[in-house]
């Protein structure tokens, strides 16, 4: 399927994110012509996380720390995570809706049937505005939590935190991408992926907080960990060791891995009859 | 002969296939909603423990106290999380329903309100396996006094109905801007925190506590739970069974009102 063999990969990349914006502006026509849909969704997100963050400050203001971690220590970690769940959501949100949305109505097929990487042309075809607003309140707490704790943003520290962020949106696209492939067997793959999806929440907060084995579960099976706790903890100066190194060597294991998987399962891929 | 006789079971085969397909793609569901279940139950007792690691007790409340409350709330979470009464009244309008409900000779809230306590009924069945889950490996424990058990009955019946009534409410909303979806998700957020979902009402400052006596989200979820977790004294029950009532007669009335108004600006999308 994705066998467009580039010759250089240069113009590959090129001719890939110009098609890109092409699908983007596309897509902002229609969300400018139902505008409230595009403010609702947003304001949806928004809502949801401030029932949890407003819980978690009505508690933590009587305590004073989650098992060591200061409230705003708390808030870095948890704004990481949801700035890595804007990101995927914004960007790769069809690898929830592929099987309802593409493969039971047979819109599926048409992507195979193109000269562009169906992976691609998937996730091209719906940026999703809802994930803008889980991406806001991600980097309104790191900025709350970095005033607070007077965080020194070196530049190199900044770089450090950006590539850790886009790591983390990495993870749950590898994640969400690999267990979205049992749409090619069972139709609507969202079960399975909220299966993986769901394990992020623990990564709202310091993985230090649980039994051990949780951990462990959180570092090396669904490795949401590397989306906040190790990035958080090195920035708080916390000493995790190697581990806060690992958030981009794990994310692109995972997503190779989940591409791999993906590849595999299209070529299981025998239509819907519909 | 052959081949043809194969093509044949073959495509009959694949038709028969979709059958366990369909069953298995339900019973995912069910076991997605139990895992994401104790996900979250895990994370409540965690997240408490640590919070009362430095501390005996706070706001009166122990932590054995507290987690008997946050279990039994994610526990009957179906009393206040059925969101079924708003997106309801939007696929009614979407697909022209609407006008085949109310030619039927039935009260057409009455017949509404009887499959939400259906639905009540099947989903709280449902979350038994997980009452399982809390009772071995979280040690929840629960009184076994009748009394008890009777007074946390009435009150969630009581506080259920003033909720459903509530979003009869927003729901006939749907009648004036068409698009109801935003209103059942921001409805979803303000009751997770106001319902005592997340945390026993009383831990809230001030300010917040008086928001949630406000909203009727506390009625459904945060009163009977807090009766069954010993947090109200039963000697409090028969002034907030006057108080429920107040709430109940006051939302039937005025949903009965709202739909009689709404249902004149009806325009169906299609159908």
């Amino acid at each position: 399927m994705a066998r467009s063999t580039p010759t250089r990969t240069g113009p590959v990349l090129l001719r890939y994110a110009s098609l890109y914006w092409h699908f983007l502006l596309q897509r902002f026509k229609v969300l400018l012509e139902y505008r409230v849909n595009f403010i609702v969704g947003a304001a949806s997100t928004i809502a949801t996380q401030a029932a949890s963050l407003l819980a978690i400050w009505v508690v933590m203001r009587q305590v004073p720390s989650l098992n060591g971690w200061r409230y705003d220590e708390v808030l870095l970690v948890y704004g990481m995570i949801t700035v890595a769940l804007g990101i995927n959501h914004m960007f790769a949100d069809n690898l929830w809706t592929v099987g309802r949305v593409y493969i039971r109505t047979g819109g599926f097929d048409r992507f195979l049937v193109r000269p562009i990487n169906p992976l691609f042309h998937l996730l091209a075809d719906r940026f999703c505005q809802d994930g803008i607003g889980n991406f806001l309140v991600g980097l309104a707490l790191i900025i709350k939590a970095s005033l607070a704790l007077q965080l020194d943003w070196t530049p190199l520290k900044l770089l450090y935190l950006l590539i850790a962020v886009l790591s983390g949106g990495a993870i749950f696209i590898g994640l969400n991408l690999l267990t979205c492939v049992s749409c090619f067997w069972i139709m609507d793959s969202v079960p399975v992926t909220r299966l993986a999806f769901e394990m992020h929440e623990f990564a709202k907060y310091p993985l230090s907080m649980y039994h051990q084995s949780i951990g462990v579960v959180l570092t090396w099976l669904v490795p949401f960990g590397f989306a906040s706790f190790y990035p958080a903890s090195y920035l708080l100066g916390r000493d995790v060791g190697i581990l806060a190194w690992l958030s981009p060597l794990v994310a692109t294991v995972l997503l190779v891995i989940a591409y791999r998987v993906w590849l595999w399962g299209l070529r299981h891929y025998s239509g819907s009859g519909s | 002969m052959t081949l043809a006789l194969r093509r044949r079971a073959r495509v009959y085969g694949a038709i028969a296939a979709m059958v366990p397909k369909t069953f298995l793609a339900y019973t995912i569901w069910v076991w997605m909603n139990w895992f994401t279940q104790i996900v979250a139950l895990i994370i409540f007792v965690f997240f408490w423990r640590a919070v009362y690691a430095n501390t005996n007790a706070i706001n009166g409340l122990t932590l054995g106290q507290t987690l008997t409350y946050v279990l039994l709330a994610r526990l009957l979470s179906p009393l206040v999380e059925n969101t079924n009464t708003i997106s309801f009244f939007g696929s009614l309008l979407r697909d022209g329903q609407l006008s085949m409900e109310l030619l039927r000779p039935l009260d057409f809230q009455a017949g509404a309100y009887a499959q939400r306590i259906a639905n009540l009924l099947m989903d709280l069945a449902l979350q038994l396996p997980i009452a399982l889950v809390a009772i071995v490996f979280f040690r929840l424990r629960v009184t076994l006094d009748p009394l008890v058990w009777l007074s946390f009955v009435v009150t969630a019946l009581l506080g259920f109905s003033t909720l459903f009534f509530f979003d009869w409410i927003i729901g006939c909303l749907a009648f004036y801007i068409t698009e109801i979806w935003g209103l059942s998700v921001l409805r979803y957020g303000v009751s997770n925190l106001f319902s005592g979902l997340l945390l026993p009402l009383v831990l809230l400052p001030d300010g917040f506590r008086q928001v949630a006596e406000a909203l009727p989200f506390a009625q459904a979820l945060y009163l009977p739970v807090s009766i069954l977790s010993g947090i109200t004294p039963l000697s409090d029950v028969p002034r907030l069974w006057l108080q429920q009532v107040v709430w109940l007669v006051s939302l039937l009335v005025l949903s009965r009102f709202a739909f009689s108004r709404a249902v004149r600006k009806v325009t169906v999308q299609g159908g």
